[in-house]
């Protein structure tokens, strides 16, 4: 297991029944929620996340702008990027933004945890969970 | 019309016989009217010449008569000469009028009258000559000459040389003993220049003739060969190049035929070339309009393939996000049962269990719910039931469950419903579904503070038209481009978020407004907005329902 006291987790989703699962699922993490990009963004601005997970399609700001805004803002987040479209193909140029990892929904509990865990814990291992990304 | 404005019109044949006949006519007056006025000035001359020829030798012959006053060697003398044609009458005088010997004077009672003061003008000399008509018209000259006689002459020796009138002096010892009248007719003279006259117009006609017989051959020498000409190009402008100019010659005509000949064969050979032109470029059409055709093929197989592959796409992202929570959900509550025994379950557990499988029957009903969209709007659902339907009354209570969204996003309506909309054979509830899904998308059109516009209107049926029920929604939202507005009743096509709009809502409010037999017509305008117009028919067409195929 790997220190989570610490480690705090922002999760973005306009799909509340995700939210709620993924909050208790990572119910060992500090974890704050934002309903859509506006409200991650200003979430963004005041702290400094270990890690975001967001969906891509959001109404207004869509989850693709809250990654660009992240990776500039706060460089050391990692970033779990979530989907209902199953592939890297259908979101664009995901990869290029320097994401952590990509999970296609629906996801089990035991990719979600260990895509977290991993970017978590450093970059060792990316390749392992390659395949992850070409559902 | 004048003459002059006729003759155009007249043939080349006409104008040259006419031009022609005047021309020998007139020239024919002219030379003939100044052949008979000479010949009628020689004749006449010729006649007084003999005439005073004749008095002269009369008078000289008369002259012993006229002293012995002999009347019958006198009547002799006269008979002599009166045997000429021209001789009406003779009569020779004494010095004091008293006729001594006459012939032929009968008709002429007035000769003898006029005797003693005959005033007429000397002709040279000695002749006295007069012109006049009788009662019937003839004309006579009249020439007198004077009997004389020498006075001292009348010797024996110098009898013997009464014919040698040179020798005779009549010098101012002459004496005047008598006179000599002739009277010559000019009948004849007349009868002449009748004759002449007559040989003229004769003649004049004769050659007026034969030059128009020599003019009609030589025209239809000319005129045949362009009378065929004219017939030719005739032939050609009406398009049958098939006949050529048969015109055997040499001279002009000849040529002029020739190169026509050589025009037609030439414009036959373009004429196959444009033909052949024209084949080929039909083939081409052809082939090119099969290519389109093929191209046209291609291009709607490929959008519809990809209007599925975006439906897949929309279905699959609508279906993955429940489905997320559902497997989400359902692997917790596994895990975390097989982490615990069933005995050592708590009441928060069991309260947290019970959550889970809530929101895994929730999302559940949401799969079931998109589900239900899709086959809705395959259309392959049970036929529905027409009963009256006040469209009013269905507009009201649809406006009941959206005015208050209306309210919260700063929207204002305006309604303006026709109260005299007859009852129509609809399905209110389909039709509730239908003005729902427009008003709500006007909705999401709109900007805070602007306003929606809801209008029912009445056309009452006029001749064939069976009236009808207008229906318009506009908004003054933000409008849709063009090519947008191709799209927007495909299926599955929206320009919302995913998640927000399945693309289907109008899709589907077409279908159910062709249902109807109606239609629905968009007029839009980028930033000004958009008004949507459904038009129902009171009179329900008989047209079999059309089942929308998922990927058309």
């Amino acid at each position: 297991m790997i220190q989570t006291a610490q480690k705090s987790i922002l999760i973005v989703d306009d799909e509340e029944v995700m939210r709620e699962f993924l909050s208790e699922v990572l119910e060992d993490f500090s974890i704050e929620k934002a309903c859509d990009g506006h409200e991650a963004i200003s979430k963004i601005k005041e702290k400094k996340y270990d890690l975001i997970i967001t969906d891509m399609k959001m109404p207004g700001i869509s989850g693709e702008e809250v990654v660009q805004f992240a990776k500039k803002t706060c460089p050391n987040s990692k970033i779990i990027v979530i989907s209902g479209y199953s592939s890297l193909f259908s979101v664009g140029n995901t990869m290029r933004f320097g994401i952590s990892a990509f999970l296609s929904k629906p996801f089990t509990i035991k990719q979600i945890r260990s895509e977290v865990e991993k970017s978590l814990v450093g970059e060792k291992d990316r390749e392992s969970s390659g395949e992850d990304y070409h559902v | 019309m004048t003459f002059l404005g006729k003759f155009k019109y007249f043939g080349l044949r006409e104008k040259f016989v006419l031009v022609v006949s005047m021309v020998i006519i007139s020239s024919m007056l002219i030379i003939s009217g100044y052949l008979i006025k000479r010949q009628n000035e020689i004749y006449h001359q010729e006649l007084v010449s003999r005439g005073q020829a004749l008095v002269t030798s009369l008078a000289y012959n008369a002259e012993f008569g006229v002293i012995l006053e002999s009347q019958s060697d006198l009547e002799e003398l006269l008979k002599g000469v009166s045997r000429a044609d021209d001789i009406t009458y003779a009569l020779i005088c004494a010095s004091d009028g008293r006729v001594l010997a006459e012939i032929g004077v009968d008709k002429f009672a007035a000769v003898r009258d006029n005797l003693a003061h005959t005033e007429d003008e000397p002709d040279g000399g000695k002749y006295r000559q007069r012109q006049y008509f009788d009662h019937e018209g003839t004309e006579y000259i009249e020439i007198r000459y004077p009997v004389q006689t020498r006075k001292q002459q009348l010797s024996r020796e110098n009898l013997g040389s009464v014919f040698d009138y040179q020798a005779r002096d009549y010098g101012s010892d002459t004496e005047i003993i008598g006179e000599v009248c002739l009277g010559l007719t000019m009948a004849n003279l007349r009868e002449e220049i009748n004759r002449s006259q007559s040989a003229a117009i004769l003649l004049t006609l004769m050659v007026v003739f034969s030059a128009i017989i020599i003019m009609t051959a030589f025209v239809r020498v000319i005129v045949h060969p362009i009378k065929t000409l004219v017939e030719v190009t005739d032939q050609i402008s009406k398009g049958d190049l098939s006949k050529t100019v048969d015109i055997n010659r040499r001279d002009e005509i000849g040529l002029l035929a020739e190169s026509f000949n050589r025009m037609i064969e030439s414009l036959k050979k373009s004429q196959q070339e444009i033909e052949e032109y024209n084949r080929n470029l039909e083939q081409k059409i052809i082939e090119r309009t099969h290519e389109l055709e093929d191209a046209q093929t291609q291009l709607i197989q490929s959008e519809k393939l990809a209007g599925i592959g975006q439906l897949a796409a929309g279905v699959a992202h609508e279906l993955n996000n429940p489905l997320g929570g559902i497997l989400g959900y359902a692997q917790f509550t596994l895990e975390k049962m097989e982490k615990k025994e069933i005995a050592t379950l708590t009441p928060k557990d069991y309260e947290s269990f019970k959550r889970y499988l809530r929101d895994i029957e929730t999302q559940t009903r949401r799969c079931k719910t998109i589900v239900q969209n899709l086959l809705k709007f395959s259309r392959s659902s049970s036929k529905v039931e027409f009963h009256d339907t006040d469209i009013n009354q269905v507009m009201e209570e649809t406006m009941t469950f959206i005015e208050h969204q209306l309210v919260m996003n700063q929207i204002s309506l305006k309604k303006d419903l026709d109260k005299h909309i007859p009852i129509i054979q609809g399905n209110p509830g389909q039709l509730q579904q239908v003005f729902t899904n427009m008003i709500i998308n006007a909705l999401h059109a709109s900007p805070a503070g602007t306003t929606i516009t809801i209008m029912t209107r009445y056309l009452p049926p006029l001749g064939e038209f069976p009236g009808a029920i207008e229906i318009y929604i506009a908004d003054q939202g933000m409008g849709i481009s063009e090519d947008n507005l191709k799209k927007i009743f495909e299926p599955f096509f929206t320009t919302k978020e995913v998640g927000k709009g399945t693309g289907l809502g109008l899709s589907v409010s077409y279908g159910i407004i062709k249902d109807h037999g109606g239609e629905i017509k968009v007029k839009s305008k980028v930033g000004e907005g958009t008004t949507f117009a459904i038009i129902i028919p009171l009179e329900k067409k008989a047209v079999a329902v059309d089942k929308i195929e998922i990927d058309k």
